[in-house]
């Protein structure tokens, strides 16, 4: 007699109970669906379909080297990359403008404001000040926000305050400093669209432009605002995996970046009244699991939440499973990354899902008006639907929980900030290491998880095992994270894994060899880690012995954010490569000539052996370009 | 006789081919939709291990194992040498899925009732629609002995 | 020349084809004991009401005159006399250059006390049994098949199309103990149960027992049960259709005895199919055929493709096929996965596919029984047992037809 199993086919997994806890899923989740996507179309592979105008699709192939229109591979190419960048550029900016906005309407609210230091930080950044907290930040959030509305005529003015001033000087040079960041997406759009731009160099400059509205504001003033308002993050070793599941309360996942504009609802679940609500109707209260980066974001700033937030559940790949636990009640989302596929989950789960930014709007959804001025009683509401949602699914709805995944000792909490606390408020003790040969280098490890490079989180945990063996410290940020947590490479055991140079600091500190820096926002306080660096030693960002890499990136967003790596002159590498290698001047502007534009350069490979080699190689020819053996 | 020929390494797996074949074979008064299981194509693109392209397309072999393995005369080599199914006489018994040496048959996805067969499009004059749609020349149509 | 067949099943009607794609000025006559040309495998659809007799035919309706060929039905051959090169049958003979039987098998009916002789008791080989056990069954409330093989359970499933729930025995512990393992079988029996069928596995039939009018009314089970009968289909297997040539001085063992050319002792005649006694199964009767057929028109060929350890099973929508070994046997190694729609079982020996049961999904998987055929190593093709396909060893000729490189 068959089993219930859905599919006896689902892809590999870095995580093993999860891939089991899948493959044995009477439903289906994206795990089964890679077997039937094997089969890729080359056109698309390669970026050489057009469907721009009604003459298409075109494709290139050698008996029909250029569309109708005349467009070569080339333009092809370079314009398709530069839709998906301005479309990733776009959603960070989305993400940075939402959250001015929240900072600024909190405090004209006189809301709670956990980090006044790193107000104070941002008001001496940008030189800004203010009669009192309230002014301040609403005068921070303007000044972004003036920023991200320029147009694309007239720089951004906190470009200069945020940038690496030898960058800064560099990007002025090409000409690739961004004028209003929305603007820029709205550019990148006009510029790729029917019949406009056909130069290839220009198209990628844009692309630049892109990375660096993208890095600062998106990424890197996400995260300051959101110290602002929900404090800054504290180091601290966390339960991470399916553990943190605990059927006895109603469980909310969370899912997006927005983290800011959850909080309202947030602060709402652990009030008396509410936990009175859920003791009612049998739980014991209220609990948000974590998943994506809204999830790491929290996590990150779990030492301010440990009553509602219990841990982090899983990445992108693992929200499917993590409802299919059966213990989740709701999902809310304010953001990607939402997988389609949850939706018939939650039908057969009877999940309730809820959005609260129309961007973000999943067909079986409901979308919550969550503004400013109205979410107070949007929470009242979104309370009792999920109330609701609890009490007619328990019972009837079997537990498949996974109590034994993950682990209880993940170090969490590291930004740019607690790192350097850590290291006695100064970055000389990890100089003085990368300098004296105990760590090689740094590699910051960051990005998506995609289940084509040999299955879910499989590059990106079989590279970090391969780098930390060889002394690189590891910093990671985004779903990387999220993989690299739940497979125990950031709890302090796995020094284990480390080359013995580094196993030794890590076992003399207490720390893993591979550092949890949190969302993928949390590229940008790797920027800030780096550029301390930099300036401690008088160097440029392209001479650090440091690596960038994106072993299974996934999404346009990703795009936005190694268009950034390339712009602050990293060495870049991709497990698989953008949908671009069918034009020749994409691949040498994006491997080679890049190396004299920024400094920085892409590199692909999907072996994790291969990879760490080549990455290996670069921080030892720039540690010897610095002095160092 | 007028046998697809295939050149594997131009396939791009595009897959055209495969959706050319299911609109060519839309039953009279259905609305085809790539959504609908109903629509089947009768190629397909394998990947090899090195994950190349490897075009499943039926041969029309010379000596079609699938022709000798049927019992009820479904599938018959016909004089111009195309192996053609017939859907009423078959009585669903699948050997000649199973005796295709290089496995191009299947049952139909929906029902399971019938073989999903190339027919060289004998409805558009036996021209096949996957060879017009192949946007490499991967597949082309030529007379072999 | 002139060939004579005995015989209108796959081997007799593949041999007169050959025979005159081979010969164009042969004489060729088809003496068969059957009323009309039929596919003994859809007798259970002819049963089941689904098709008519006409509907049986694996053959054209012109296939006869278009190919010149001399179609003598009923015709009950008694004997041959290979002195005089003539087949001889009631009412007649018919003189031969070149003779090929095939003439099939037919059921076998074990000894079981009080089954000879009663009524109501059929095989299934014959158009005669299907028409019999249809109208028999019209009437009957208690139908026992004997027999879990695929011919009792093709009965048992036509019977159930009828609306009926036969009751099934077999001294095998699962059905289809021949085609599938365990498993697999008893996702089957589980459909048919659900359809109302009862079985009795692990059981004998010890005896069948009549009423006074000498129709079967009970039969007896080792476990003392007994079950109410009024029809008995008895489908153990079969035996090379033989009888006719006792005495002819043709060399018979299990079946005629013949040589890789399918010749006989006796020059200038043949045997192919079920009669030959080598496989039963339609593909290999086809292949005997046409091997017949090669040398008697003066082609030297040798039988090439004897492996018939292959076959699917179809019912209730769920398709099944099995080749090679069911069972891991000693070193070898079993690797299996189920869903809710798929069983799937490879075995393997040092690398080397030696069986596969598929369940529920056999989409594209022909591959599979060439594989266990040609005994194909698969060990160093770098992906899971489960993704090997035809595009691991991938070949086109100059014709443009696939060919294996392995």
């Amino acid at each position: 007699m068959m089993t219930k199993r859905f599919s006896c086919s689902t892809c590999q997994s870095a995580d093993k109970p999860l891939g089991q806890f899948i493959a044995d899923l009477p439903i289906e989740t994206s795990f089964h669906r890679v077997e039937a996507q094997e089969v890729k179309c080359e056109f698309g592979l390669e970026g050489v379909c057009c469907r721009l105008c009604a003459n298409g699709p075109c494709r290139i192939t050698p008996d029909s080297p250029r569309g109708i229109c005349g467009a070569d591979a080339d333009t092809m190419v370079t314009r398709n990359f530069l839709r998906a960048v301005s479309a990733g550029s776009g959603c960070y900016i989305h993400i940075v403008e939402n959250t001015a906005w929240n900072l600024k309407n909190t405090a004209l609210a006189k809301g709670t404001l956990k980090g006044r230091n790193a107000l104070e930080r941002l008001c001496d950044m940008f030189e800004v000040t203010g009669a009192d907290v309230y002014e301040k930040a609403v005068n921070v959030a303007e000044a972004v926000l003036a920023d991200l509305y320029k147009p694309a005529f007239e720089r951004m003015e906190l470009t200069k305050k945020l940038a690496y001033a030898p960058r800064y000087r560099r990007w002025e040079e090409l000409g690739i400093l961004p004028g209003g960041a929305k603007s820029e997406v709205f550019s990148g759009t006009v510029k790729s669209s029917t019949n406009l731009n056909s130069d290839p160099v220009d198209m990628l400059l844009h692309c630049l432009r892109l990375g660096i509205s993208t890095g600062l504001y998106g990424l890197t003033l996400t995260n300051l605002l959101n110290d602002v308002m929900l404090g800054e993050p504290e180091i601290r070793l966390a339960p991470v995996g399916f553990r943190v599941i605990d059927p006895d309360y109603i469980n909310i996942m969370i899912t997006g970046h927005q983290h800011s504009m959850i909080t309202a609802l947030q602060d709402r679940l652990i009030e008396a009244d509410v936990i009175q609500k859920a003791k009612a109707v049998g739980a014991k209260g209220f609990k948000l699991v974590g998943c994506t980066c809204v999830g790491q974001d929290l996590q990150l700033r779990g030492a301010h939440y440990t009553e509602i937030f219990d841990g982090h559940g899983g990445n992108n790949f693992t929200s499917e499973a993590i409802l299919a636990t059966g213990a989740i009640d709701a999902v809310l989302t304010d953001f990607n990354c939402t997988l389609p596929g949850i939706e018939p989950i939650c039908d057969g789960l009877q999940i309730k899902q809820i959005c609260l930014d129309s961007v973000a709007k999943k067909a079986n959804a409901e979308l919550i008006d969550f503004s400013f001025d109205v979410r107070t009683a949007a929470t009242e509401r979104i309370l009792d639907d999920i109330i609701a949602a609890y009490v007619a699914r328990r019972g009837e709805v079997p537990l498949n929980l996974l109590p034994e995944h993950g682990n209880d000792n993940t170090l969490t909490g590291l930004s740019e900030g607690s790192l350097k606390a850590f290291l006695g408020d100064t970055w000389q003790p990890l100089i003085d290491l990368i300098a004296g040969g105990q760590i090689k280098g740094l590699a910051a490890v960051v990005g998506c998880s995609n289940l084509v490079s040999g299955g879910h989180d499989v590059l990106t945990v079989e590279l970090t095992k391969e780098l930390i063996a060889k002394d690189i410290l590891v910093l990671s940020a985004g779903c990387s994270s999220g993989g690299l947590e739940n497979c125990g490479l950031m709890s302090p055991d796995a020094a284990e894994l480390a080359g013995p140079k580094l196993k030794a600091i890590c076992q003399q500190l207490g720390i893993p060899p591979v550092l949890n820096f949190g969302p993928c926002l949390a590229i940008g306080r790797l920027e800030i880690v780096a550029t301390e660096i930099a300036a401690a030693l008088g160097v440029d960002l392209p001479q650090l012995p440091l690596v960038l890499s994106a072993p299974q990136w996934l999404e346009e967003q990703a795009l936005a954010d190694g268009a950034f790596g390339l712009a602050l002159g990293l060495p870049l590498h991709l497990g698989l490569p953008p949908f671009v290698t069918g034009s020749p001047i994409a691949v040498q502007v994006l491997c080679e000539d890049m190396k004299t534009l920024t400094g920085g350069h892409v590199l692909i490979n999907g072996d994790a052996i291969e990879s760490a080699i080549l990455l290996e190689d670069i921080i030892l020819q720039k540690r010897k370009a610095l002095g160092l053996s | 006789m007028r046998r697809i020929l295939i050149e594997a390494d131009k396939c791009k797996g595009c897959k055209n081919c495969s959706v050319a074949c299911m609109k060519a074979h839309v039953p009279e008064g259905t609305v085809f939709s790539l959504s609908d299981p109903q629509f089947e194509s009768r190629n397909t693109i394998l990947l090899d291990s090195e994950e190349k392209c490897r075009p499943l397309f039926c041969r029309h072999c010379d000596k079609p194992a699938c022709v000798n393995s049927c019992m009820s005369g479904a599938l018959v080599k016909n004089p111009d040498g195309h192996v053609l199914y017939d859907r009423d006489k078959c009585a669903q018994c699948f050997m000649c899925v199973m005796n295709c040496p290089f496995g191009v048959l299947k049952p139909d996805r929906a029902t399971g009732t019938y073989v999903v067969k190339c027919d060289f499009c004998a409805l558009h004059g036996g021209e096949p629609s996957c060879v017009k749609n192949c946007p490499t020349e991967a597949i082309y149509v030529k007379e072999v002995e | 020349m002139k060939h004579v067949i005995i015989g209108s099943g796959a081997a007799g009607i593949t041999a007169a084809k050959v025979l005159r794609e081979q010969c164009e000025n042969a004489e060729i006559v088809i003496l068969s004991a059957d009323e009309a040309v039929y596919s003994r495998c859809m007798l259970h659809h002819f049963v089941s009401g689904e098709r008519q007799v006409e509907e049986l035919s694996f053959i054209s309706d012109g296939f006869f005159a278009e190919h010149r060929i001399r179609f003598c039905p009923n015709v009950q051959v008694t004997g041959i006399d290979t002195a005089s090169q003539c087949v001889l049958f009631d009412g007649g003979s018919e003189t031969y250059d070149r003779l090929l039987i095939a003439t099939g098998s037919e059921s076998f009916f074990p000894p079981i006390d009080g089954l000879s002789g009663t009524k109501q008791v059929y095989g299934l080989r014959d158009l005669s049994d299907a028409r019999a056990i249809r109208e028999q069954a019209k009437r009957a409330e208690h139908i026992v098949v004997i027999g879990a093989g695929l011919v009792g359970l093709d009965a048992a499933y036509g019977l159930v199309k009828m609306g009926k729930a036969p009751t099934v025995v077999d001294f095998a512990e699962t059905i289809l103990s021949a085609n599938l393992d365990a498993h697999a079988a008893a996702t089957y029996q589980a459909k048919f149960e659900e359809a109302g069928c009862r079985f009795y596995l692990d059981r004998k039939v010890t005896e069948v027992v009549r009423d006074g009018a000498g129709n079967v009314s009970a039969v007896t089970l080792d476990s003392g049960d007994t079950l109410p009968c009024d029809l008995l289909i008895v489908a153990v297997g079969v035996r090379p259709m033989i009888g006719f040539l006792q005495d002819s001085g043709i060399a018979c063992g299990r079946g005629v005895m013949v040589n890789d050319h399918l010749a006989t002792n006796v020059p200038g005649i043949y045997a192919a199919g079920d009669a030959a006694g080598l496989s039963e199964s339609w593909p290999s009767a086809i292949l005997q055929g046409e091997v017949a057929a090669m040398n008697m028109s003066g082609t030297k060929t040798t039988q090439q493709d004897t492996f018939s350890a292959k076959n699917t099973v179809h019912f209730f929508g769920i398709p099944a096929l099995s080749a090679g070994r069911l069972v891991a046997g000693p070193g070898d190694v079993e690797d299996c996965r189920e869903d809710r729609n798929r069983y799937q079982k490879v075995i393997t020996h040092d690398g080397v596919p030696v069986g596969v049961i598929l369940q529920g999904d056999i989409s594209r998987s022909g591959f599979w029984q060439y594989l266990i055929k040609n005994k194909i190593d698969v060990t160093n093709i770098p992906k899971s047992i489960w993704n090997v396909s035809f595009a691991d060893s991938y070949g086109l000729d100059e014709n443009g037809e696939y060919q294996w490189d392995v």
